[in-house]
């Protein structure tokens, strides 16, 4: 009892080690206001409770103002919503139960501005140009007709058999976008391949019911459809009321759906866009009603159901890919070999990569790290 | 000109934002977010025209007691009492969602939580019946897939260390007796001795991957899941990743333009 | 006998159901239970919320709605005895509208059980639109998302709130996930507030989160009913995710059967052609 009570008693009056080396400096790539604190953590940190910022203005005599708290074991803090330019030093008060004990003073200001330039993100940059020069060599390669060559994409070429066949049978062909807002990269490529299953459609007279999930898209659709349509000569054929909204919930949109399947029983099922769970409830219900099924999306997770369920399916990029392929429009065509020529560049430097990095490790030379440092760097 | 300003418009914002990116200095850093906001505020708006095609595709087929009208009546109906009774019981409460509201108790927890659970436990039947169809031992690497397939469904599971070495001793002595019927019927002696040597080879490898298998199927589930598994969706990552910036700059350029009339 | 083999090629997609639902509902019946070892991912989100001293604040995220409840609930529920029993406080708030009565039923009920003081020990904040926008704002001030709770009193008035402005303030955030928030919760929480997030979401979305703990941008991972299950074994308090392993384990076996079946009748169906 007595030895709980002392160690009890030592440790109520117990003063933490302060925290050390404190360091305070504007923090980097940011739109200014704001202040990276960092500092060693105080040698009883186990039993610390908190650690107290201290933002101390002008000068190290300035007012003294609590900045926030964090919890042991962290040993930074980001402090906000600080003025432009002014100077501002810091000090860290370490906290254990009641007691605490107060760090040295920053010993250099730290000043707060805004920077022009995101040091972070050169990788990207450097992507984005070499990206931007290889699209403009193919341009002026495509504009001077230079034949651009693409593989067969299966999934694609199956588009007009698809149709054909609906049609053959009698029924009407269904195209379903999946979840995706219109700002989703998907969404679009899936528009791209609306148009040419709507054109398509138009040519053989046959019906085309696309239900949405989102208003914007649909309305996209709409517009996607009619020009499929107007293309085909037959605007005539184009029915509004085909391409409709169902709703905003996952689930609800896929019990829709699969309603629209078993009632009109359409003899072609076209998903293309973003998909998640309800992608293999889609699928199999289409695949019961006997319907062809051309699928596609860059859902990740998503492309195994379908692989499985679906006839034919669009691989992530393939389906990116679905619109320059259909129109063989060559200034189209141009942006996915400029894509091609950098995934080779990838693929080179993660082999690279892979080599340097393994030779580092077998052999302990740190000279080949150099690839990944400059990728730190950045 | 109706296609033209479109196509400028987005020609401008999407250059824009793409040097946003990389310009931390006001008003460049919080572009991207403000945009954002106001994608917000447009959809919200474009909920009006979700609800104007729903209902009036719903009220067409009524009004035309076209086949099934009966279901669009009752979804119509179903709109608007949701509506009406949210609405009420938020006015009556104060909050739509809080406890006491009987819309909560009886639609959301009674209606609406049941039916979604149900939709999504539909998955369980279908990936069964998806499964069952699609993993066909056709080719090499649909067989490749199946077998990492059947490891990693029972790796995942508590019983599955039990249960993998009964199922691959099972696969080995069926492989064992088709290349024993089919070594039968060789007529080159050649061809039959090694269909035969298969057969034992198939036999003679039970007790070892048993045994593997009972201690490692987790082990090897976790390893297909971390390492192949992993490296193709990253493969498949780069790609649309390189996929997108491509079709991003296809539509920034005004080259890809079917989404306008 | 080739003909009964043949025949396993086709069987009828009703059958298949019919034998499936049998095996979900009669384990759950007799309340048959396995041995499991959790799995290390659900042990580091376990120990990481098990190591916090008393009075941290636990920012637990309902971005998940009914359809995944099944799944993601039972985290939830293990999550907050083991929480309480801690005497951790939880700021609980959710990116999932629809999910919101979920959390705040999860949240009252656990609370009782433990004694535990609303605005003293716990909070509920609600919904605001905007996603990445609420992530991002809330890592510089979580007054200027929610400025009141979801019963709409200030945040100032709630004692366990006073000290709580960012993510600095918060020990841990939860992420629990039927969708695509918990990228964002990485993206934005993480890379920008160096927030330490958990993530535990369905068995669908989990898989994607695997490079983030690789990486450390997240301190632990919980997937699907097996995480769920694994973390009630860990606070020792078994309940639906426990007794649900198997059914889904016989399920898992069962589909692996079915698809030996159908093998079995291709491999007949080919040898006759």
């Amino acid at each position: 009892m007595i030895v709980q009570s002392f160690i009890f008693l030592l440790l109520v009056s117990f003063k933490p080690a302060p925290a050390t080396h404190v360091r305070a400096y504007d923090t980097p790539n940011d739109a200014g206001g704001s202040v990276t604190v960092k500092w060693d953590l105080s040698k009883d940190d186990s039993i610390v409770t908190k650690y107290e910022i201290i933002r101390i203005i002008g000068s190290p005599n300035g007012e003294r103002v609590s900045a926030g708290f964090v919890l042991r074991g962290t040993n930074s803090y980001r402090d906000v919503d600080l003025k432009n330019g002014q100077k501002y030093y810091y000090m860290i008060r370490t906290w254990a139960d009641g007691e605490y004990s107060d760090s040295e003073i920053t010993p250099t200001p730290a000043i707060p501005k805004p920077q022009w330039f995101h040091t972070k993100r050169v990788v990207a940059l450097v992507i984005l140009v070499i990206f931007t020069l290889l699209l403009w060599y193919y341009l002026q390669l495509a504009k001077k007709g230079a034949p651009l060559w693409i593989r067969k994409i299966a999934g694609l070429e199956a588009i007009d058999e698809a149709v054909g066949r609906s049609v053959e049978m009698g029924r009407p062909i269904l195209y379903i976008l999946g979840l995706g807002a219109i700002s989703d990269i998907p969404t679009i490529a899936g528009l791209a391949i609306l148009k040419r299953v709507a054109k398509k459609a138009a040519e053989y007279e046959a019906e085309i019911i696309v239900p949405n999930y989102d208003p914007i898209v649909m309305v996209a659709a709409q517009e996607t459809v009619k020009e499929g349509f107007m293309e085909a000569g037959r605007p005539d054929l184009y029915r509004e009321n085909n391409i409709m909204f169902l709703t905003q919930d996952q689930f609800g949109y896929a019990a829709g759906v699969d309603g629209i399947m078993v009632r009109e029983k359409p003899g072609a099922i076209f998903l293309q866009g973003l998909f998640f769970a309800e992608s293999l409830i889609l699928a199999e219900t289409g695949h019961s009603i006997g319907a062809i099924q051309i699928s596609g999306t860059t859902s990740v997770t998503q492309l195994p159901f379908f692989i499985a369920a679906t006839d034919y399916t669009l691989i992530g990029e393939e389906m990116y890919a679905a619109s320059a392929y259909l129109t063989r429009d060559p200034l189209a065509l141009s942006t996915l070999k400029a894509e091609d020529i950098m995934k080779a560049l990838f693929i080179a430097l993660v082999g690279l990569g892979t080599i340097f990095e393994s030779i580092a490790i077998l052999t302990g030379a740190q000279g080949f790290h150099f690839l990944k440092n400059l990728f730190n760097m950045f | 000109m109706r296609r033209e300003v479109p196509i400028a418009i987005t020609f401008f914002t999407g250059v824009l934002l793409v040097v946003a990116f990389f310009i931390p200095h006001e008003p460049f850093g919080s572009l991207e977010q403000r945009f954002n906001d106001w994608y917000i505020i447009v959809s919200g708006f474009a909920m009006i025209l979700g609800l104007d095609s729903l209902l009036l595709h719903h009220w067409n087929k009524v009004s035309r007691r076209s086949q099934d009208w009966f279901h669009s009546l009752s979804l119509i109906l179903a709109f608007f009492i949701t509506l009406f009774w949210g609405f009420y019981s938020g006015i009556h409460t104060g909050n739509f969602l809080s406890a006491q509201s009987t819309f909560r108790k009886y639609f959301y927890l009674y209606v609406f939580v049941p039916l979604q659970a149900t939709m999504f436990s539909l998955l369980a039947f279908f990936i069964a019946s998806a499964a069952y169809r699609a993993f066909r031992a056709d080719r090499f690497e649909a067989t490749l897939l199946l077998f990492s397939a059947g490891i990693v469904m029972l790796g995942r599971v508590p019983m599955g260390n039990q249960v993998a070495p009964w199922i691959i001793g099972f696969v080995l002595l069926l492989f064992a007796f088709l290349l024993y019927s089919d070594g039968r019927k060789e007529v080159d002696s050649l061809r039959r001795a090694l269909k035969f040597g298969g057969a034992i080879l198939s036999l003679l490898l039970i007790y070892p991957l048993a045994w593997f298998f009972l201690k490692y199927t987790a082990a090897t589930a976790g390893w297909i899941m971390n390492i192949p598994q992993l490296a193709a969706k990253r493969g498949i990552f780069i790609g649309i990743a390189l996929g997108g910036i491509a079709m991003s700059l296809r539509i920034i350029l005004g080259i890809e333009k079917t989404y306008l009339r | 006998m080739r003909k009964y083999f043949e025949k396993l090629a086709q069987i009828d997609r009703r059958i298949i159901y019919l034998i499936l639902f049998l095996t979900v509902l009669l384990p759950y019946l007799f309340k048959i239970s396995l041995p499991m070892k959790p799995l290390p991912e659900v042990v580091q989100a376990y120990k990481e919320i098990d190591q916090l001293p008393p009075g941290s604040v636990v920012m637990i995220s309902i971005d998940y709605d009914a359809a995944s409840m099944p799944e993601v609930q039972p985290m939830l529920y293990a999550i907050l005895r083991h929480c309480f029993s801690k005497n951790l406080k939880v700021v609980m708030l959710g990116h999932w509208p629809l999910g919101i009565p979920l959390g705040v039923t999860a949240l009252n009920e656990v609370a009782k059980e433990y004694h535990k003081k609303y605005g003293v020990d716990y909070v509920f904040l609600g919904f605001r639109p905007g996603l990445a926008a609420v992530i991002i704002n809330m890592g510089k001030e979580i007054r200027s998302v929610f400025a009141e709770d979801y019963w709409g009193t200030p945040l100032d008035s709630l004692p366990m709130m006073r000290n709580v402005h960012t993510y600095d303030d918060i020990a841990v955030i939860v992420g629990l996930e039927a969708g695509s928030v918990g990228d964002a919760w990485v993206q934005y929480a993480q890379a920008r507030y160096n927030a330490k997030i958990i993530l535990g979401g369905t068995a669908v979305v989990a898989p994607d989160w695997y490079p983030y703990l690789q990486s450390h941008q997240i301190v632990g991972l919980i997937g699907g009913l097996r995480g769920a299950a694994d973390y009630e074994n860990l606070v020792h308090h078994k309940a639906l995710a426990y007794y649900g392993m198997t059914p889904q384990a016989a399920v898992h076996i069962l589909i692996v059967i079915f698809i030996i079946l159908g093998n079995l009748g291709y491999i007949a169906l080919r040898r006759r052609k």
